[in-house]
């Protein structure tokens, strides 16, 4: 039997395609025919069609407009510290050549823990009473008290808080690719705005920055929607407390299907949380990388 | 960094639309990897139920306690359990998805009393079971617990009550009664009242090594659970907790506001319980306590067999009821019940298990959570050495005013969104308590619908 090309090709994609069919895009279309539902948490009880009565109570909702801008904020926080001390590295490390490689596997060290650990181990350094980095402080006559900095209890610092161990863990991500991204910058190219009197400051901007655009592009796509998407780091260092100060939409999806028992009212929450992460991806893909655009 | 490309009539197309593609699958899955667990399908073998095997779904403390039974069973009938040991937050977790889905991987399953409302939907009745005998051997706290809509849909197996513990080394240190007596005019004690322990936990406050900065504290507060604040709701003669027995919210009484002011004023007022109360729960506590930065912990009473050898205070732990408030000694009881999913084929076997396991109750007194349900057989230990905690915990379980929290499905959601918030605005120290209240009422009927 004859087989064009692009038949045989369609017929590679079959395997992976019912993979995906079965056990993303049928989730998927179940999760958005739930958020137009009320569903008793029990099976077999009542299954009501509400429209989009889940959709206007959500978006009326504090607590779902709160967690989405905590999410954003969040995701804001982790990816801009980790993006620029991954660029700070990066650079480092490019400069010193071969010179690096010993301190770049150490440095990837951290990427290796699971989260779970990561939130752990920063929630006994940062928890007020015992925490050692409040003792440290306190010993080193930075602070008036162990308890002056309540890292984990304090609605206005928390977020901050509980960013740190994300960016701790994936600081290094960004470092190797953006790293990887530095080493296919032609050299020559370096070496002729060198020769022309460029300074450190003005090849970083002009030079380094606008050919690694692609690289970045990719790492803050992939860092943004790993971190929007954050959530045992969290749950294990405050549960989204005190206050719901650090409660972001993973959390409370999370909270209202399975602690409050509402599937259909999460489902709407993780279809519109679903909608904006293509959108902020989509619109992240054509103004930032331009794929298909040869520059 | 650009996609591979394919052969294909128009690449830049192509290579466009397989990023996008690639992009919008990759947060397709980044969203069904965060959303809520699906269920384990390993639904019950039939085949091997047939033949004596049940699984009992259970937390960390409660498998400790139905090993001994379930020794026994076999060693009685020949039947075998299977435990499925999942911690207290993966207990609910796994019972919520699990009777959602329909499709249950459990024969029976240790319920703690605050879900029975929520689950009642998918267990079955077992009124069968509450025979006069069995009723008259149960305190009545717990019946009322069981009960939901009229039936009752689990057994208790073993209960728990929140009591005080304190450093007996302390207490009895005759240089300390002295100094106590002459500050207070009363001898030192446990405290039986709500003003003597706000005088205990100030007197045990102090900078021990004199480096400025105080070493311990006389008690906690914790603001990152709410139970302990109920149980002093009841002290404070409230007629029910958040609701009262029609359903009415009554968070905002001055019972209510009393036990809030009370809660948070070794905190606030007395500066005699540690900062960052916020974050303190159950296992923070225990921390403080076992380190010796707290004289005294108000804790749930399988704790008093518990304290770890290489802590600060092993061997000088002593145990008394909760102080009484105005409205006298109140708990809330932390019973856990044996319920049988609807979903299970093996309905008898379940049923044969959790009445050997009433009928054994005392089975579970000398495991490591040592508790049991029964009044025979916890007061089959009192006065027993190295079982202090059991005449605590019956005089807290027999107080009038031990009582069961509201029935309401909505439970979870009242606790997480509006009283523990609550609290941790309370224990920030600027707040004005009634006005908290009044929030919350408006919140929790907002809840209620």
């Amino acid at each position: 039997m004859h087989l064009s090309d692009k038949r045989f090709a369609a017929l590679l994609m079959v395997p992976a395609a019912a993979f995906l069919t079965a056990f993303v895009a049928w989730p998927l279309a179940r999760l958005v025919i739930d958020s137009f539902y009320e569903i008793s948490p029990i099976k077999g009880g009542p299954r009501e069609f509400v429209g989009l009565a889940n959709y206007a109570e959500i978006f009326t909702s504090e607590s779902f407009l709160g967690a989405a801008g905590r999410t954003i904020a969040y995701t804001a926080i982790v990816v801009t510290a980790e993006f620029v001390l991954g660029l700070a590295t990066a650079l480092l490390f490019s400069a010193l050549g071969q010179r690096s490689s010993v301190l770049r596997t150490v440095f990837l060290y951290p990427l290796m823990i699971a989260p779970v650990v990561a939130g752990l181990l920063w929630r006994f350094l940062l928890i007020d009473n015992s925490g050692i980095v409040n003792h440290l402080l306190f010993r080193a006559g930075l602070l008036d008290s162990p308890n002056q900095i309540g890292w984990l209890s304090d609605p206005d610092i928390v977020l901050w808080a509980v960013a740190i161990p994300d960016i701790w863990l994936t600081t290094s991500f960004m470092t190797l690719v953006l790293f990887a991204g530095l080493q296919n910058i032609p050299g020559d190219l370096l070496e002729a705005a060198r020769l022309d009197g460029a300074k450190a400051w003005t090849m970083l901007v002009r030079i380094i920055v606008p050919l690694l655009r692609p690289v970045i592009a990719v790492a803050l796509i992939v860092r943004g929607i790993d971190a929007a998407k954050a959530f045992d780091i969290i749950l294990i260092q405050t549960g989204g407390g005190p206050q719901n100060a650090s409660q972001t939409l993973s959390l409370l999806i999370y909270q209202t299907m399975i602690r409050f028992r509402e599937p259909g009212l999460a489902s709407a929450m993780g279809t519109v949380y679903l909608l904006a992460m293509l959108a902020v991806a989509t619109v992240a893909v054509w103004y930032i990388w331009r794929p298909g655009v040869d520059r | 960094m650009k996609p591979r490309s394919v052969p294909a009539a128009r690449p830049s197309n192509r290579r466009a639309r397989t990023g996008v593609t690639a992009l919008t699958l990759s947060a397709a899955l980044a969203l069904s990897a965060c959303g809520a667990g699906g269920s384990d399908d390993v639904a019950t073998d039939d085949g091997e139920s047939a033949a004596g095997a049940i699984t009992v779904l259970v937390e960390g403390g409660g498998l400790a306690e139905l090993q001994p039974v379930a020794d026994a069973w076999k060693a009685d009938t020949g039947n075998e359990v299977t435990f499925v040991e999942l911690p207290y937050d993966g207990l609910y977790d796994r019972l919520s998805t699990e009777l959602a889905s329909g499709n249950v991987s459990f024969d029976v399953a240790a319920l703690d009393a605050i879900w029975l409302t929520a689950f009642a939907d998918g267990v079955l009745p077992l009124d069968d079971m509450f025979t006069d005998e069995v009723t008259a051997d149960l305190y009545p706290a717990l019946l009322d617990e069981a009960k939901v809509g009229g039936q009752y849909i689990g057994m208790p197996v073993w209960t728990n009550a929140e009591v005080l513990f304190y450093r007996s080394d302390l207490f009895e240190d005759p240089a300390e009664q002295e100094a106590f007596e002459t500050e207070y005019g009363y001898g030192l004690a446990a405290p039986t009242t709500w003003e003597e322990y706000r005088d205990v936990a100030v007197f045990f406050t102090r900078d021990t090594d004199g480096d400025g900065a105080i070493d311990m504290y006389g008690t906690d507060v914790k603001g990152a659970v709410e139970t302990e604040w109920l149980a002093t709701v009841l002290q404070a003669g409230a007629d029910g907790m958040v609701l009262d027995a029609d359903g009415n919210v009554i968070i905002d009484d001055a019972a209510h506001k009393a036990a809030l002011d009370f809660y948070i004023a070794p905190l606030i007022e007395d500066g005699s319980a540690p900062e960052g109360a916020a974050q303190i729960g159950w296992a923070e506590a225990q921390n403080l306590f076992y380190q010796g930065q707290t004289a005294m912990m108000r804790f749930w009473a399988h704790a008093y067999t518990q304290t770890p050898e290489d802590s600060a205070v092993f061997g000088k732990v002593g145990v008394a009821p909760m102080p009484a408030g105005p409205g006298g000694i109140g708990a809330v009881p932390g019973a856990w019940y044996l319920s049988v999913p609807t979903a299970t084929q093996n309905t008898d076997l379940a049923k044969e298990f959790i009445q050997f396991a009433f009928d054994n109750n005392e089975l579970g007194l000398n495991t490591a959570l040592g508790l049991a349900a029964t009044k025979p057989a916890l007061e089959s230990l009192v006065g027993v050495e190295g079982h202090e905690n059991l005449a605590a915990l019956i005089e807290t379980l027999e107080a009038d005013g031990t009582m069961p929290r509201p029935a309401t499905d909505k439970w979870q959601q009242i606790v997480d969104t509006v009283l523990v918030p609550m609290l941790q605005k309370a224990v920030v120290g600027d707040a004005d308590t009634q006005q908290l209240l009044d929030d919350a009422k408006a919140q929790v009927e907002a809840i209620l619908g």
